[in-house]
């Protein structure tokens, strides 16, 4: 990899974890709930370009790129991982089994629906 | 110091910033430039104030911003001239005033009342190697008060390197509060020990009452309170809960709060405690590698007289079974700040 392609990697990977502070700031404030909405949407549109971005037949540099850096940086799993904690914590574990299962069902549906599109375009 | 003292209390964001400093630092500051016998900083864990934007740290990105509360003591002087200089500081908040006593004689508090007391212990501090504010839960619990909550400070001033030497004089860390409420007698008889125990130890002593124990109905809040002529008195009331305190499946404290916003409130604080006691309960904290917590959380929320009456419905049915839930009046609160946004 060249040297601008690391200096892009920086970039793009900054350009997604902020991209992810504020729509999950966004959807946390509106949802006023301790369910974490906010990450689940995240993740959820993570997977969905991340499907695209195949379904393009993006490849080599401008998949790390777009996908390692951007999309890497813009999902979370620790975060989903943490909240689930934190449900169980409040002693909510049929919140926190569902924040599991709906993260992976929306997750999986999401990619396959963004390559299904990128496919198509 | 006169015996006759205010606590002047400060609520606000964590982000909250003067010019560019944070708003915390900024109080700070101006508690230790002007000397305050003690302030105190505390973080809360949820929350909202009049802009109802809720503030949690049950949410990863919402946890940067959490409640912050300032607590400053000392004489009336003091304070007029602090709360004058934070009232124009360009911040969003709350800042209330309500009287305080610094000895046990110095309060008109009558047999039968009922007395928050307020003490402030260092961080590490211990007697006889058990931690000094399991201590004074002990000793307050013996003394048969209602509940008492330990509340780590995160920050503090002490004003002078002699009263820090006397109040930490093994240690001189951040200061922690231990708040209790219970009959004036039971909480004399407690401050008696406790004073045997630290010579030095710096305390307050306020009115409040007793509303509710263990489900346990014993008054309702007052509608107008006594001694309320002006506008801006408020009632606050005090909800203490364990976070193991379930209602359908929430906990108590998440409910609350999430009601009370729903209804309007003018706001609301939680700040969980690290060790405490409520009711007919050992006192209690976290266990290790136990995944639910169990530590005590206590839940303020200031508003008018009038409404308090209507929000006491809500704290009612979510304290059926337990908790323990107390009224102080306050006779100034009033937001400040001038920037509108944040």
């Amino acid at each position: 990899m060249s040297a601008y392609a690391w200096i892009a990697v920086a970039v793009l990977g900054s350009v997604g974890s902020i991209a992810r502070f504020l729509l999950d700031r966004a959807i946390s404030l509106r949802s006023a709930g301790s369910f974490p909405l906010g990450t689940l949407a995240v993740n959820a549109s993570g997977a969905l370009v991340l499907g695209l971005l195949t379904g393009l037949a993006f490849s080599g540099e401008a998949l790390t790129l777009a996908g390692s850096a951007t999309i890497g940086s813009y999902t979370t799993f620790s975060t989903w991982m943490f909240e689930t904690h934190r449900l169980g914590e409040d002693g909510r574990v049929q919140a926190g089994a569902l924040n599991v299962l709906v993260s992976i069902v929306v997750g999986i549906g999401a990619a396959l629906l963004g390559r299904t599109i990128g496919a198509a375009l | 110091m006169s015996e006759q003292a205010l606590k002047l209390t400060t609520y606000f964001g964590e982000r909250a910033r003067v010019g560019g400093r944070l708003l915390a630092d900024e109080l700070l500051d101006a508690a230790a430039r002007q000397d305050i016998a003690l302030s105190v900083l505390l973080r809360g864990v949820q929350g909202f104030g009049a802009k109802h934007r809720p503030r949690t740290d049950r949410l990863l990105t919402l946890s940067e911003d959490l409640p912050l509360v300032s607590i400053a003591i000392d004489d009336a002087q003091r304070i007029e001239a602090l709360r004058a200089s934070v009232a124009e500081l360009p911040g969003e908040g709350l800042i209330t005033l309500e009287p305080a006593s610094m000895a046990t004689d110095g309060g008109d508090f009558s047999a039968d009342s009922e007395i928050k007391l307020t003490a402030c212990l260092g961080r590490h501090e211990r007697i006889d190697g058990e931690p000094a504010f399991a201590a004074a839960c002990r000793v307050l619990r013996e003394a048969g008060v209602s509940g008492a909550t330990v509340l780590l400070g995160v920050d503090g001033t002490i004003d002078g390197e002699r009263r820090r030497a006397r109040f930490f004089a093994r240690n001189a860390g951040i200061p922690l509060l231990v708040l209790s409420v219970g009959e004036a007698a039971r909480i004399e008889r407690a401050l008696t020990t406790l004073r045997q125990m630290l010579p030095s130890l710096l305390f307050t002593l306020e009115h409040a009452q007793v509303l509710k124990r263990d489900g346990q109905l014993l008054r309702q809040p007052a509608g107008a309170s006594p001694g309320a002529e002006s506008d801006s008195a408020r009632v606050k009331l005090t909800v203490v809960t364990s976070e193991a305190a379930r209602h359908r499946s929430r906990p108590v404290y998440l409910e609350l709060v999430r009601r009370l916003r729903e209804q309007g409130a003018a706001g609301a604080t939680s700040l969980r405690g690290i060790w405490g006691f409520h009711g007919e309960h050992e006192p209690h904290g976290d266990r290790w590698l136990s995944l639910r917590r169990h530590v005590p959380v206590i839940t303020e929320m200031i508003d008018a007289p009038e409404r308090i009456v209507r929000l006491f419905e809500i704290v009612d049915e979510l304290t059926s079974e337990r908790g323990l839930v107390t009224s102080e009046l306050v006779p100034t609160a009033a937001p400040f700040g001038l920037s509108p946004g944040l």
